[in-house]
């Protein structure tokens, strides 16, 4: 079977994600997107697994969602923290790093 | 015997991480464990010079540990004539500095430790035939300094006059955190221009290896020397005051507590120098062919403008360090000839400089902890009051400018002769005159402070040196009358590396 | 037991180094200050009894010479260096006069120093002990490179016994101005024996390096006799040196160690006969200091100075007999002036020592009351003014002779004028010193200071009015033939020293005339005391090198460090405008991750 549907699939879904990383301004979205790159860079090692017929990528998927889920786990606290320190969670608020 | 070198380098380190486990209050406790320290790498350093085979001569007592294999690096120890002449000189500078600190109050433990690590990284630099590890060695010596001197410096002790003070208040010039951070910005600028040519050899020899003695047989390409050799020049040129890099030396050395000047100007501006020589002129011959008349002519800018630099100063330890960067300058002359002679002298010269300089710094701390001043036009009689004092500051004083008798003249009189037999004999003249004008304001230092009936009776009651401050002052004094008048002690050493090292440089230039 | 002559030099010259050393670290011993001083005489004596044997043997066997050197610096496989010991012609008969004059002046010094206190007691005879080892060293060196550091560390002597009271501002000044000015020629000096040993490859004054090279050595090292011999235009440190202790000024600044210098030149004579500019320099100069500082010495108030002038003055003789050729002109005035001078200056220090002052004007009167000093005195002052049969009379003979030899006539009648004022300042100081009425308190009372005193002067006295005699003697060590001949120049030379005596009486002795004889040379004395040479040297000091060196500090300070701190500025200021970059937004860095990626994409499928 051919691999180009299963990349275009996947850089479809990296630029939406890297859309919504960019333009959503509540935290949980651009969580949400990041979510989205990472899923697509899985299709892609999954793809390519099946292409080259060995099952590494297959497994470095299983590892990337196992990280995704522990990075979800930050990201979510640091969301929940960000609210409780601003009662919000939009992300341009968060600017205390301004040089 | 194998593992003695290993055991030089790993005592100071040691001592300072004994030093974390002793309470703060038990002052003496700390003391002696450094002292301890300072011992072991002394006597460890006599033990090395007694046990180099001087008839066979070339690198000894060596020992290898592995550190990254893939990548060539070992934890590769042995030392040759230079090395166990400037072990010397660190293991007898290091005990005199703990020696005259003997009276640090404000975190002295801490203090320690930051010296003992400085003092490890200066042992590994003179014993390591690894390239990496020298220039890792090269950064621990580098890096405590600016915590030793941004803690216990000294800020601001010569107030200034005149219409252009109020640059120094622009930039806080004579504050301790100024000093420290002029410094390490100063040396790690150096730092970078050393690791890039570093990188670039290990790739050039393509051995896979930092084995300095495989990468010294290597031919590296003559293009690559030249523009190599003068990174490495100003890279370690900066730890050693070349000009117009030196000016870091006399801001940080009047800022750095009495035992820091000791060993920052005793040892490690002899690192720079001893890096151009051992890296830049052994292993890129070529590149030190071409360069060497620009190096000669900048070394002569050195000696005469630090002397007159230092003739210009009124505050005691500027002085001091002005007359530091014309000292290292007759060093770096001595290497620019490219003579057995010159050399020998320059490393000569290292020790000797070493020794003096170390006396002249632990004597203004002396003499300011008592005087609560360092500006010169203000002192005077102190004679009377402190006798001891005034006798070993003038024996520095003698040896810097050149007195037979004193390890200064030996080095000196080599370096000059190393200068005139080298294709620029000119550069003789300028470095003589420099002794002369170093004749000048030395003694007039000495009068001013010494000498006369002295401006004011609160100066009648300082104290002399006391117990451990006397340890300091005779051991210092004692290595310079010797070592100038039975010079062979430590030349020897010098004399049986130096035509080995100088052989590569020799065939490029056809001398004999 | 036969002692070997090595051993007896060796124990020569480092008995007294032995004797400093131990004065110096032991410091019980020298804050007693008297079991100081007798160790120190002590070791000197020693010197004495090593140096007087090995003349003895020099004499009994004049041939041959004893060298005996080890490697002092490698260089390479060669040796660079050497020290040892030469014992010849030359250095035996100069280490004797150096230990007789050394032990006179130390034993004259117990009296003279004694009311000192005890540590400074102490301090002052360690310094005379490494002052005659340094010496020692100078004299038995085998080649110039260990007469080089003994030449420096008599200077260090000097430097340390001029300024013995080191607390008096005038005496800080003086050893520091000595030193400076020696040092400035040693290093012309050590400048030549760095060319002697490029060129030949030895430190030895027997290498001959090729006829410009000899010239510029032989100059150069001429340019360390200058300053060390006090010889015009360097000569401006020797009067000031004055303000150490006396007897000091009779050990160092008049008979040994200002004599170095022609010491130095016989020693190397060799090498300076190579070169007939340096020859003529060397008369040139030596004749002009001769006359110049003999003129200087006339109107001198302070009878330290006059002395000291008049060291000048006669060291110039014998630089001139030296540039003249003849070695043993120069020599034997080296030996016999020795004697006189330091007759001379422990008189002045004995007189000085009893009115407590060094003006010639609070003195007079004083030979009835020192009748032996006076005698001594007065017998020091016929020998310097030449007239027959003292020492000096037949040193200064032959130095006359060989300038009509060399036929430098313009150099011999300075000499001769030279000697005509010798004999008059001479006479000066005599009467102002001896004779007419005593002036002050103390002078009134004045009195010779016991046997410790008196002795060392009886037995110089003795040498200056004999030496003159053992001038055959000096020639057979030396391995000269010397027969004493009576030529036209010597009788003109000794008659301009009585015409000199003369008019010093006429001048100075009648009672009465004193304040009109000061008027009739007052022009000259305006012009001497003006001391042009030694103003034209602080210029140089103060207005070109402090000037010079103020200039650097400055502009070390503001433009060199200035460029550094400007970059640390200027990098400042560029963080400040970058730091808008950093929003603090985390979607605008994600913007530039993106167009990153984007442009490296671009290039990998583009470029």
């Amino acid at each position: 079977m051919a691999l180009s549907p299963y990349l275009l699939l996947a850089a479809a879904l990296f630029s939406i994600g890297v859309y919504g990383v960019l333009s959503r301004r509540n935290a949980i979205g651009v969580l949400l997107s990041v979510e989205l790159m990472a899923n697509a860079v899985n299709i892609n090692l999954v793809a390519f697994s099946r292409a080259h017929g060995t099952a590494l990528g297959q497994v470095f998927a299983l590892f990337s969602i196992a990280i995704t889920v522990a990075e979800v786990v930050v990201g979510l606290a640091l969301v929940i923290l960000l609210y409780r320190s601003r009662r919000d969670v939009l992300v341009d608020a968060a600017s205390d790093l301004k040089g | 015997m194998e593992h003695l070198l290993a055991i030089i380098v790993a005592a100071p380190f040691v001592a300072g991480v004994l030093l974390l486990l002793v309470p703060e209050v038990d002052r003496l406790m700390v003391r002696l464990v450094a002292l301890c320290g300072a011992s072991v790498s002394l006597a460890g350093s006599v033990l090395v010079a007694t046990h180099y085979d001087l008839a066979e001569g070339g690198l000894q007592l060596a020992a290898s540990y592995p550190l990254v294999p893939s990548l060539g690096i070992a934890l590769r120890l042995a030392a040759d004539g230079w090395s166990v002449s400037l072990l010397l000189l660190t293991g007898i500078i290091t005990f005199a500095g703990v020696l005259a600190s003997w009276t640090l109050r404000e975190r002295s433990k801490e203090f320690y430790v930051f010296l003992l690590v400085l003092v490890a990284g200066v042992f590994g630099v003179f014993v390591s035939q690894d390239l990496f590890i020298f220039f890792l060695f090269y950064e621990i010596a580098v890096l405590p300094m600016y915590l030793l001197i941004g803690i216990w410096g000294s800020s601001h002790a010569v107030a200034k006059d005149g219409p252009f003070h109020f640059v120094w208040k622009l930039f806080d010039i004579g504050g301790r955190e100024y000093a420290a951070m002029k410094l390490t910005l100063m040396l790690l600028v150096g730092s970078a221009l050393i690791l890039v040519v570093i990188f670039a050899m290990y790739v050039e020899a393509g051995q896979h290896t930092f084995d300095m003695s495989v990468l010294g047989r290597a031919r590296y390409p003559r293009s690559m020397q030249i523009w190599a050799f003068p990174l490495l020049w100003l890279g370690f040129g900066s730890l050693s005051g070349v000009f117009p890099f030196h000016t870091w030396s006399p801001d940080g050395h009047a800022s750095a507590p009495t035992a820091v000047s000791m060993l920052h100007a005793g040892v490690l501006m002899k690192l720079g120098a001893f890096g151009v020589m051992r890296v830049g002129m052994v292993m890129l011959p070529e590149g030190a062919v071409v360069w060497a008349p620009m190096v000669g002519v900048i070394a002569v800018v050195n000696i005469v403008y630090g002397a007159l630099s230092a003739m210009g100063q009124k505050d005691l330890k500027y002085i001091i360090a002005y007359s530091s960067v014309s000292h290292m300058g007759v060093v770096m002359l001595g290497a620019a000839t490219l003579t057995t002679t010159g050399w020998n002298g320059a490393v000569y010269q290292m020790f000797a400089h070493g020794i003096m300089t170390g006396l002249f710094f632990a004597l203004v701390g002396l003499v300011y902890e008592r005087a609560h001043t360092r500006s010169v036009p203000s002192m005077g009689g102190f004679g009377k009051a402190m006798p001891a004092v005034a006798v070993f500051f003038t024996l520095a004083g003698l040896s810097s400018l050149g007195l037979p008798g004193t390890a200064g003249f030996v080095a000196e009189l080599m370096v000059f002769i190393g200068a005139w037999q080298s294709a620029h004999s000119w550069w003789a003249i300028p470095g003589i005159l420099g002794a002369f004008f170093t004749a000048v304001y030395v003694l007039r230092t000495v009068r001013m402070i010494f000498w006369g009936p002295g401006p004011a009776a609160r100066f009648d009651e300082l104290a002399d040196a006391r117990r451990t401050e006397w340890g300091a002052l005779v051991i210092l004094g004692a290595a310079l009358i010797v070592f100038g008048v039975y010079p062979a002690l430590i030349l020897d050493f010098i004399n049986r590396t130096t035509p080995h090292y100088l052989g590569a440089v020799k065939e490029l230039i056809g001398a004999p | 037991m036969t002692v070997t002559p090595l051993t007896l030099a060796l124990v020569a010259l480092f008995t007294p180094l032995g004797a400093a050393a131990l004065i110096g670290a032991v410091t019980p011993l020298r804050r007693r200050g008297t079991p100081a001083a007798w160790l120190s005489i002590a070791a000197v004596m020693v010197t004495l009894g090593c140096a007087a044997r090995l003349f003895m043997l020099r004499l009994a066997q004049p041939d041959g010479e004893l060298l005996r050197t080890f490697a002092w610096l490698p260089s390479g496989s060669s040796t660079l260096a050497e020290l040892g010991v030469r014992l010849d012609g030359v250095s035996i008969p100069m280490f004797l006069v150096l230990s007789v004059v050394a032990a006179c002046v130390q034993v004259f010094s117990l009296g003279y120093m004694a009311d000192e206190p005890a540590p400074a007691r102490g301090r002052y005879f360690a310094y005379h002990s490494l002052f005659v080892f340094s010496m020692g060293l100078l004299v038995l060196a085998p080649n110039l490179l260990e007469l080089f550091i003994g030449w420096e560390l008599v200077g260090l002597t000097s430097y340390l016994l001029i300024g013995f009271y080191y607390q008096k501002p005038s005496a800080a000044q003086a050893a520091i101005k000595a030193f400076w000015v020696t040092k400035f020629a040693d290093m012309a000096f050590l400048l030549g024996l760095i060319l002697l040993v490029s060129v030949t490859g030895s430190f030895s004054w027997t290498a001959s390096p090729p006829a410009p090279w000899a010239t510029a050595i032989t100059l150069l090292v001429f340019v360390g006799v200058m300053g060390k011999s006090a010889q015009f235009p360097l000569h401006i440190w020797l009067p000031n040196a004055m303000e150490g202790p006396t007897p000091v000024s009779a050990l160092l600044h008049a008979a040994t160690m200002v004599a170095a210098g022609v010491y130095l030149i016989v020693r190397a004579h060799p090498l300076f006969a190579l070169s007939e500019t340096t020859l003529a320099v060397m008369t040139s100069i030596g004749a002009f200091t001769a006359l110049f500082a003999a003129v200087i010495a006339v109107v001198q108030t302070d009878i330290k100075r006059v002395l000291a002038y008049s060291t000048c003055s006669q060291l110039g003789y014998m630089i001139a007999a030296l540039g003249a050729g003849s070695v043993m002109g120069g020599y034997f005035h080296l030996t016999t002036h020795a004697c006189f001078k330091a007759l001379l200056f422990l008189g002045a220090g004995s007189v000085i020592h009893a009115v407590h002052s060094n003006e010639l004007a609070h003195m007079g009167g004083l030979f009835r009351r020192m009748r032996l000093t006076g005698v001594t005195f007065m017998i020091g002052a016929l020998a310097l003014a030449g007239v027959p049969p003292f020492a000096g009379f037949f040193s200064k003979d032959l130095i006359l002779e060989a300038m009509v030899h060399g036929e430098r006539w313009l150099p011999l009648a300075a000499l001769l004028a030279g000697a005509f004022l010798t004999a008059l300042y001479m006479t000066r100081v005599v009467w102002l010193t001896f004779f007419g009425e005593p002036s002050t308190e103390h002078a009134e009372h004045a009195h010779e200071h016991g046997a410790l005193m008196v002795a060392p002067l009886v037995v110089l006295a003795v040498l200056s009015a004999g030496a003159g005699f053992f001038g055959k003697t000096l020639a057979a060590v030396y391995g000269l033939e010397y027969e004493f001949s009576l030529t036209p120049v010597g009788v003109a030379g000794s008659a301009l020293g009585l015409l000199g005596i003369l008019a010093g009486w006429f001048a100075w002795g009648r009672p009465g005339k004193t304040t009109r004889a000061f008027e009739l040379v007052a022009p000259l004395g305006t012009l001497a005391r003006s001391g042009a040479v030694n103003r034209a040297w602080e210029l140089g000091y103060r207005q070109v090198l402090m000037v010079a060196a103020e200039l650097i500090a400055w502009f070390d300070r503001y433009v060199v460090d200035g460029v550094m701190n400007f970059i640390a500025w200027a990098t400042l200021r560029l963080g400040t405008r970058l730091r808008r970059l950093t929003t603090g937004n985390a979607q605008d860095y994600v913007y530039a991750v993106v167009a990153g990626a984007v442009v490296i994409a671009a290039w990998g499928i583009f470029g």
